[in-house]
């Protein structure tokens, strides 16, 4: 695969070698030159801290909730340490819920969605974007519309569609229903509209390209910032995903994980730290993808388009 | 880089998910033994008892699974509408057993099955819960009831110049709820900063249930309106909301779990389940809690029972089991492992339960207390919305409390509510 | 720029003067095939999976709308549009439409905004730059539960950190879930928390399509940084933030957890508080489908009249954002 040589952006070291008048004042250039090397003052530090503060608490917190036992959360003011407990919670919920299966089949749920919405979504996203053809106006807006109706209330006529498929109680219930999303297209569809410039496909064609090389060699790698970003995004739905596995899913070993943490239910009385323990327990395989991943996932976000 | 990567992820992912997906489990094997599902909201103290019942019945598999509360009781009504799903026993918890009892079709008739000899074995407002309106269905099994006493802070009560040994507290308003308000007005005069119980809700349905007509008729019509119970009950709560004794708080948020120990109010209505949570989540509080009895002598707040979907393909084998999960020998082994309240009287004579007492609470004697309560509880008809109408009723209360209405608007509001149903 | 090898043939056609072979004739009838094939077939996958599972339920829900239909019950009689009517004519529905506008309202432009800035910020060369990006996914990896009691910790009324700030800067308590406009911010900011992060991302690679060039003549024009976003990034990723903008239309229109858990687990968790103060129309949907009989018709009716809410204040959002100039 070759993307667009870059040529016109400016590399990773100095800025470019127009310079301001030497007239200009120290603290004016200082601050030019920030600018030029795209470096961020202290405000924006303090503010992306900020941010990363407030979106990380909540974890934080199941952490110290799980850590200790039900009273931590009724304590005035609520504690923000870990306690000692969270070896004898982690042990309760391996345990009590069947976490490993539940672990794998989360994980073959959420890559296969992934793996389809994207790739569908980036070819529909193609069609609409770039290709002409007629009705295409309408039917991205029919492809908008199935996102407006409710789907609070479609859980029953699908459960009734998957008894009719015997898929009740298979991973494939889970997995068929999520295998494309009109949010995937019409996210593709927008940002290839402006990613992918037209010149490219024209030059392609030219060459003699078919569509589909064209998707391959071209649509694919300008797509990548967006599909990154929407394999991300679907994968944490997915993995997320509970209300509808919970009715679709009977049999312990075919839970996923949101469903087999359900489990963790004390009929009145819920020991909160437990479930926290599971919710925590569930979230370190994303947070381990994340680290892993994190790097590679970013790259992928901040390449820029095969654009000059 | 290329895209296959993501190609090779799909089709193999795909590959895994068929593979991993499998067939629908049968619940008959070749051998011939039957598999029971079991589907619960929480941890009924079953374990061993499924073990017991499988090792004298070799041909029996028993599976349980639990889910959250609600989402439970959602999932059961989905399938239940759409025909499969279910599991072959499921409980139901008290709050929503009047949804079902107006759709008897939709489960087993546990009469056909021979329910009819158990009568006398159940309290008798448990048994008539599950029974259809017209009383030709029985559709579940009592498991545990909620037997209701009242909790009380020793030590409010003493600074209000209030007696503090159970049994005098208890005699303050053996009688009725007006003398439990009455004690509440003599409270705020003494106090200062201390609310006299939580919320208004659970008062006014212990009231509601303890009358002898609750909200519907036996023809299903409701008498919100026309039933005296009802209004002398609706008065009662309000002069105590309006004279302040309600802390206004929620059930299961964070500040009713600190008030525990915090003591912000010196009452509130404590079932067997209840203390437990107390116990568990006020360490620090020991010995500053009390349990009397609850005024009017009965009440009941939870319990559940086992019903049997129609879905369910081996109804004979479930109700052999359910039979025997909620017979009176099980219920005590259940009783003895997670402390849930039988339904059973004729355990309530057993020194295990009529001994029980709570060192948390002073030692008081909860087993007598509860077992009390529980048969004290008349029978009481319950309509097809039940729930829906008490919650309207709890609303109106609660916008009371809120300070968003007056009582008379909160009152035309439930009236013009209750139109809608 | 290259493109990967073509086969010789094709290549050679356009060069080639002259009558085409007959292999380049097929050739020929091939590519326009191709041409006129393709974008079909790339959006057929979508439909056809729409087709069998999204369809069917929207269906379904449309013929359930017109009748009488409780879920438990057998009997199901038709109505026609009295479902309809009674829903109009019900004023716990427009209490829930103006709730749902409300919160809708209060979430949206502050998380977008922020997301803006945030995005932005994003771009430049940071010390630690991933785990600032991965950070934004934190809340969407967050689990519901955590969520409900951290909120609830923090909203409290009586031991609410929020509460405990403001009494002692010497503002009163506010009781967050009892009034209309409290409640609406307190679940206004459950729902920005979330879907900040979110949409901070989507801006990000939008921007990333931004070449450098345009902000280094801007530079030496003497831009600040604000000014650079708002003159130049915004017009330039101006697709990204209207499909932003109506895709947080939909979904706001039908936010559902937050409010039910801020409402807590007994019957103000449906009912969206006593007065409904917070009620939105999903929570009133799944008030009728899952209570009061399970009067699953009249919540299909709701389900489909919220569709014409949604299409309304969606295109109507989409008139509004439009406007944002495209030229730089």
């Amino acid at each position: 695969m070759t993307t667009a040589t870059t040529a016109e952006r400016p590399t990773a070291a100095g800025p470019s070698d127009r310079r301001p008048p030497a007239a200009v004042s120290a603290r004016k250039r200082r601050a030019y030159l920030r600018l030029m090397r795209n470096r961020p003052g202290r405000l924006a530090y303090l503010t992306l801290v900020a941010v990363l503060f407030f979106s990380a608490f909540p974890l934080y917190y199941s952490v110290v909730v799980a850590s200790r036992d039900n009273s931590a959360l009724g304590q005035i003011p609520p504690p923000v340490l870990p306690g000692a407990n969270l070896v004898e919670n982690v042990e309760r919920v391996f345990t009590t819920v069947p976490f490993d299966a539940a672990l794998i089949n989360s994980v073959v749920v959420s890559l296969t969605v992934t793996a389809s919405v994207v790739f569908f979504s980036t070819l529909a996203g193609f069609a609409f974007a770039k290709l002409e053809f007629k009705a295409s106006k309408v039917l991205l807006v029919a492809v908008v519309a199935t996102m407006m109706v409710p789907v609070q209330l479609g859980v029953i006529p699908l459960y009734m569609l998957m008894i009719d498929l015997e898929w009740t109680d298979t991973l494939w219930a889970v997995i068929a229903p999520g295998l494309v999303n009109a949010f995937g297209v019409f996210f593709m569809t927008q940002y290839l509209r402006g990613a992918l410039p037209g010149e490219l496909i024209e030059a392609a064609r030219v060459d003699g390209a078919s569509t589909f090389r064209i998707f391959w060699q071209v649509v694919l790698p300008a797509a990548r910032p967006a599909a990154v970003v929407l394999g991300v995004l679907t994968f944490l739905t997915a993995w997320n995903d509970y209300f509808w596995p919970l009715i679709v899913l009977s049999s312990p070993e075919n839970y996923t994980v949101q469903v087999a943490l359900s489990t963790l239910a004390g009929g009145y009385v819920t020991d909160q730290s437990l479930v926290l323990t599971g919710t925590m327990l569930a979230t370190l395989p994303l947070l381990a993808v994340f680290a892993l991943l994190g790097k590679y996932m970013i790259s992928g976000i901040m390449q820029g388009a095969v654009k000059g | 880089m290329t895209r296959k990567p993501f190609r090779t992820a799909l089709a193999a992912g795909t590959a895994a998910a068929m593979v991993a997906a499998g067939a629908a489990c049968s619940s008959e094997a070749d051998d011939g033994t039957v598999t029971l599902t079991v589907a619960l909201f929480g941890d009924f103290g079953f374990g061993p008892l499924y073990e017991e019942y499988m090792e004298a019945n070799p041909d029996i598999k028993i599976e349980e699974r639990i889910s959250e509360f609600a989402d439970h009781h959602t999932n059961l009504t989905t399938h239940l509408a759409t025909g499969s799903g279910a599991a072959d026993i499921e409980a139901v918890e008290v709050g929503y057993i009047s949804q079902y009892t107006p759709s008897p079709e939709r489960f087993h008739n546990l009469f056909d099955l021979g329910a009819e000899e158990l009568e006398g074995q159940w309290l008798d407002w448990k048994w008539q819960q599950a029974l259809s309106s017209d009383g030709e269905a029985l559709i579940g099994l009592g498991t545990d009831v909620g037997g209701m006493a009242m909790c009380y802070r020793k030590d409010l009560f003493e600074a209000a110049g209030l007696p503090v040994e159970r049994d005098q507290v208890s005699a303050l308003w053996a009688d009725s709820w007006s003398d439990y308000v009455e004690v509440g007005h003599q409270y705020l005069e003494a106090t200062d900063g201390s609310y006299y119980f939580e919320s208004s809700g659970n008062m006014f349905r212990a009231m509601v249930e303890q009358a002898e007509q609750g909200v519907y008729d036996r023809d299903n019509n409701i008498v919100v309106e026309s039933n005296p119970a009802i209004g002398e009950a609706w008065d009662l709560t309000v002069e105590a909301i309006e004279a302040g004794m309600s802390n206004g708080l929620e059930a299961w948020t964070p500040e009713w779990n600190a008030s525990f120990s915090e003591g912000t109010f010196a009452t509130i209505i404590c079932p067997a389940w209840m203390t437990s949570y107390i116990e568990t989540n006020a360490p620090d509080a020991a010995g500053l809690w009390d349990v009397a009895s609850v005024p009017g002598g009965a009440g009941n707040m939870g319990g559940s029972h086992l019903v049997l979907p129609a879905q369910g393909e081996h109804a004979e084998e479930a109700y052999a089991l359910i039979e025997w999960l909620t017979a009176p020998e099980q219920q005590l082994k259940v009783f003895e492992q997670t402390g849930n309240f039988p339904s059973t009287p004729e355990l309530y004579e057993d020194p295990a339960l009529t001994g029980l007492t709570k060192p948390y609470f002073n030692d008081a004697p909860v087993g007598e207390i509860f077992t009390a309560a529980a048969q004290a509880v008349q029978p009481q008809y319950q309509g097809p919305l039940q729930g829906d109408v008490l919650a309207t009723l709890g609303q109106g209360l609660g916008r009371i409390e809120d300070g968003a209405q007056s009582p008379d608007e909160a009152w035309a509001q439930v009236m013009s509510d209750l139109e809608s149903f | 720029m290259a493109i990967a090898t073509e086969p010789p043939e094709a290549r050679g056609r356009a060069a080639a003067p002259g009558r085409p072979s007959p292999a380049g004739r097929w050739r020929d009838r091939l590519y326009r095939l191709d041409l006129k094939a393709s974008p079909f077939l790339y959006i057929a996958p979508f439909f056809v999976l729409f087709a069998a599972f999204g369809l069917f339920p929207l269906a379904f829900t449309a013929w359930v709308s017109v009748h009488d239909w409780s879920l438990l019950s057998d009997e199901q009689s038709f109505v026609g549009l009295d479902n309809y009517t009674a829903l109009l004519t019900d004023p716990y529905f427009w209490n829930a439409l103006g709730n749902t506008v409300s919160i809708l309202a209060l979430s949206t432009v502050p998380q977008l905004l922020a997301a803006l800035l945030l995005a932005h910020l994003l771009t430049m060369r940071l010390r630690g730059q991933t785990f600032f990006r991965m950070g934004m996914l934190l809340p969407n990896v967050a689990s519901v539960v955590a969520v409900a009691v951290i909120f609830s910790q923090l909203f409290g009324r009586d031991f609410g950190l929020i509460n405990w700030v403001l009494e002692s800067l010497g503002a009163g308590r506010i009781d967050w879930q009892t009034g209309k406009a409290s409640s609406h911010v307190a679940i206004a900011v459950m729902v920005a928390w979330k879907w900040t992060g979110y949409n901070t991302l989507i801006y990000l690679a939008a921007m990333q399509a931004v070449p450098r060039d345009v902000y280094e003549a801007a530079l030496l024009d003497g831009a600040s940084r604000l000014q650079q976003l708002f003159r130049i990034t915004v017009p330039m990723i101006r697709p990204t933030i209207v499909f932003t903008v109506i895709v947080s239309t939909i979904y706001g229109l039908q936010i559902f957890a937050e409010p039910q858990l801020f409402g807590g687990a007994g019957p103000n968790g449906v009912t969206g508080g006593a007065s409904r103060q917070f009620q939105t129309l999903t929570l009133y949907l799944y008030e009728h489908a899952f209570n009061r009989g399970f009067e699953f018709g009249y919540a299909s009716a709701v389900a489909w009249t919220m569709f014409a809410v949604i299409v309304l204040i969606a295109l109507l959002n989409y008139l509004f954002i439009r406007r944002i100039r495209s030229d730089s």
